[in-house]
């Protein structure tokens, strides 16, 4: 694991709202929804990089801003040192195919019209991945990959159940033979038992083709198990970013600590150090000053409501963006 | 933990849904009982009867399908009473909350006046009274500046937020049950935490038993007493939850334990359960899991396993169940 794939830095994007009749007559402009501020990381090349927070945090948004169906207003998202969002870039659909989507919804993302050959073979003919002769034999291939019976080809998406329409998708999403998969929420859909045969294809799939994954998910236990490093996202910034292992065994910002410490585990007799949050997670339109999670954060100061704090590295752990990372980790 | 008298007995629960000439047996020959300030955990996977199982309680399935058997509620068979004696049950000795907070609260009436309408049709308050109620309740579930919120819409309240207004409306008039049909899945888990310890607190409160659907396994671990698996309709694993969690002895608890990410290498493949769940309308005359089980004999393919008590509280339905931990049995 060494070469970077992909670089974002500093990725800002803001969701303005239309002006409602209120603002017009207050003359307020209208209000912004912001959904990332200033998020930085790398991918590197062949690792599952594991992004994890509450609903409304923007992990969808980063994941959308990656395949281009956003375009962030300020920072930049590089791949192999080349910026996708520069003019010349935007035609260039050589990006699209090697980095590709995967949905949460499996019942929405599929065409309920085409076929499974149909939906497998217009992605090979739209990029050209191979002679028309042979599209037939490579649709029996993706099958074969996914695990799904050859005569699943001639088959609607409604014939199908959730796990297999979400191996329909991971067979689209190869078709054309990418470097990168960007899973959002890829089995958040699907039943326990379901959800770990299609991780396992996904795991194998990556150590076969050599893939590097971008994998967002709410389930903790999850990116757990599937990430080699994990970032933790509040309100469209990276608070902790770091091994999966070492973050997972000893998160270091006070909201880690507090997300991994609500999920329930299962011994009855491990009720945790159950660090209880107070309240909600603020609205994106209205995000407070400084650290935005001093308001619900035990260990918040004075400087935490004034100043930002930024990502930093910590010594044994990866990085952390809070002001009181040394004592609250020397104390615990 | 529940020696006196079930409040909560219910023997041989079938519901079945028709479509076209479709047959659904949703739930099928569900028995169970429910003490006193017991919380009990039913789970499964989606489609495998535990919402039914609920509405059925309440006599909500009964509008779209057939349901027999009984449900005896503090001695009363309510699954045979009349709509409108039924109505006086509902909400007032037995609440029920729903899964979706969005969609299950009125969004053009305030949350107040949801709340007062609750009282007003359970109990003898006044005006005044059920309103000063109201902000009670909503102070008790946690709502800050309850008072002021009572004019408030759902719409301007957050999910963890509407869920405690549910809660909050559940539990107004006092009941002595709760059904809870997942509560959190559509919230955060910091969010999810908060709702458990409030619904945990209030029952230990109140007094109040509660019967908790999930998928989650890790929920029923921290919250419930006491589990019962369902699958494809029908229980087939039940009893306290630190033993049927810890040593599952029916195949399908067992593979739906392992297939939970924890306590496993990271990145190393996951044990799943091979196949899917069957479709309701061609279950196979045998145990409904046998064609994804590793223990499965011929027996299993001819005969259905009755759910038997194997000692300990325990029952299993289930002709080769893993064989029973040590010190497990009674």
């Amino acid at each position: 694991m060494s070469e970077t794939v992909m670089e974002i830095r500093d990725l800002g994007l803001e969701f303005q709202l239309g002006r409602t009749l209120a603002d017009v007559i207050q003359r307020r402009p209208g209000r912004v929804v912001n959904a990332l501020n200033g998020v930085s990381l790398a991918l590197k090349k062949g690792e599952t990089l594991g992004v994890v927070g509450e609903s409304g945090c923007g992990k969808s948004t980063l994941a959308r801003c990656i395949v281009r169906l956003y375009t962030p207003q300020r920072g930049r998202i590089t791949y192999h040192g080349q910026d996708i969002f520069a003019e010349d870039a935007r035609a260039d659909r050589s990006y699209n195919r090697r980095v590709q989507m995967m949905f949460q919804d499996p019942y929405s993302s599929l065409n309920p019209r085409m076929t499974t050959g149909q939906i497998l073979s217009e992605a090979l003919r739209v990029h050209q991945m191979r002679p028309e002769s042979e599209i037939d034999a490579r649709v029996a291939e993706l099958l074969e990959l996914v695990r799904l019976p050859q005569d699943a080809a001639g088959k609607l998406p409604h014939e199908f159940s959730g796990g297999q329409r979400q191996r329909i998708a991971i067979a689209r999403a190869l078709a054309v033979e990418p470097e990168v998969l960007i899973a959002d929420e890829l089995v958040s859909a699907l039943d326990v038992s379901v959800q770990a045969q299609v991780v396992n294809l996904l795991l194998e799939l990556q150590e076969r083709l050599n893939l590097t994954i971008l994998f967002v998910a709410h389930d903790l236990r999850l990116v757990r198990h599937v990430s080699n490093r994990v970032a933790v996202i509040y309100l469209g910034r990276i608070v902790e970013i770091g091994d999966s292992e070492t973050l997972f065994a000893r998160p270091a910002h006070p909201y880690s600590q507090a997300l991994l410490s609500a999920a329930p585990s299962l011994d009855p007799d491990d009720k945790g150090s159950a660090i209880r949050l107070q309240g909600e997670l603020p609205s994106p339109m209205d995000v407070p000053p400084g650290c935005p999670f001093h308001v619900r954060c035990p260990h918040a100061s004075e400087i935490c409501k004034q100043q930002e704090p930024r990502l930093t590295a910590h010594e044994g752990r990866g990085e952390v963006a809070c002001h009181h990372v040394k004592e609250i980790n020397t104390h615990a | 933990m529940t020696e006196s008298q079930p409040i909560l007995e219910v023997s041989n629960l079938c519901t079945t849904f028709r479509r076209g000439d479709r047959v659904l047996p949703a739930v099928r020959d569900v028995s169970f009982s429910l003490g006193k300030g017991e919380v009990l955990g039913l789970v499964g996977e989606s489609g495998s009867g535990k919402s039914v199982t609920l509405r059925s309680i309440l006599g909500l399935s009964r509008r779209y399908g057939e349901v027999s058997g009984a449900v005896r509620w503090m001695g009363q068979d309510i699954a045979a009473l009349p709509e409108r004696r039924l109505r006086r049950i509902r909400g007032r000795e037995i609440a029920m909350i729903f899964q979706e907070p969005m969609t299950s609260l009125n969004p053009l009436l305030t949350v107040g006046m949801q709340l007062t309408e609750t009282l007003k049709a359970h109990t003898d308050l006044g005006r005044k009274a059920r309103r000063d109620r109201a902000i009670e309740m909503l102070d008790h579930v946690g709502i800050p500046a309850a008072a002021s919120r009572l004019q408030d819409y759902p719409h301007q309240f957050s999910g963890g937020m509407r869920q405690r207004v549910m809660i909050a409306i559940a539990l107004a008039a006092s009941p002595k049950l709760l059904l809870a049909d997942e509560p959190t899945t559509a919230l955060d888990v910091t969010i999810q935490a908060q709702i458990l310890d409030l619904i945990l607190s209030l029952a230990d409160e109140l007094e109040m038993g509660v019967i908790l659907v999930t998928h989650d396994l890790g929920v029923v671990a921290q919250t419930c007493q006491n589990v019962a698996v369902m699958y494809a309709g029908r229980i087939v694993e039940t009893g306290p939850v630190r033993q049927v969690l810890r040593s599952p002895r029916h195949p399908y608890t067992e593979g739906l334990m392992r297939s939970v990410p924890q306590d496993v290498p990271p990145r190393t493949q996951l044990y799943s359960v091979p196949g899917t769940p069957p479709s309701l309308d061609a279950l196979p005359p045998g145990c409904a899991f046998a064609a994804r089980c590793a223990n499965r004999t011929a027996a299993c393919l001819d005969a259905r396993p009755a759910l038997a008590p194997v000692g300990g509280q325990r029952s299993l339905a289930c002709f080769n169940p893993a064989r029973a931990a040590q010190g497990d049995a009674a």
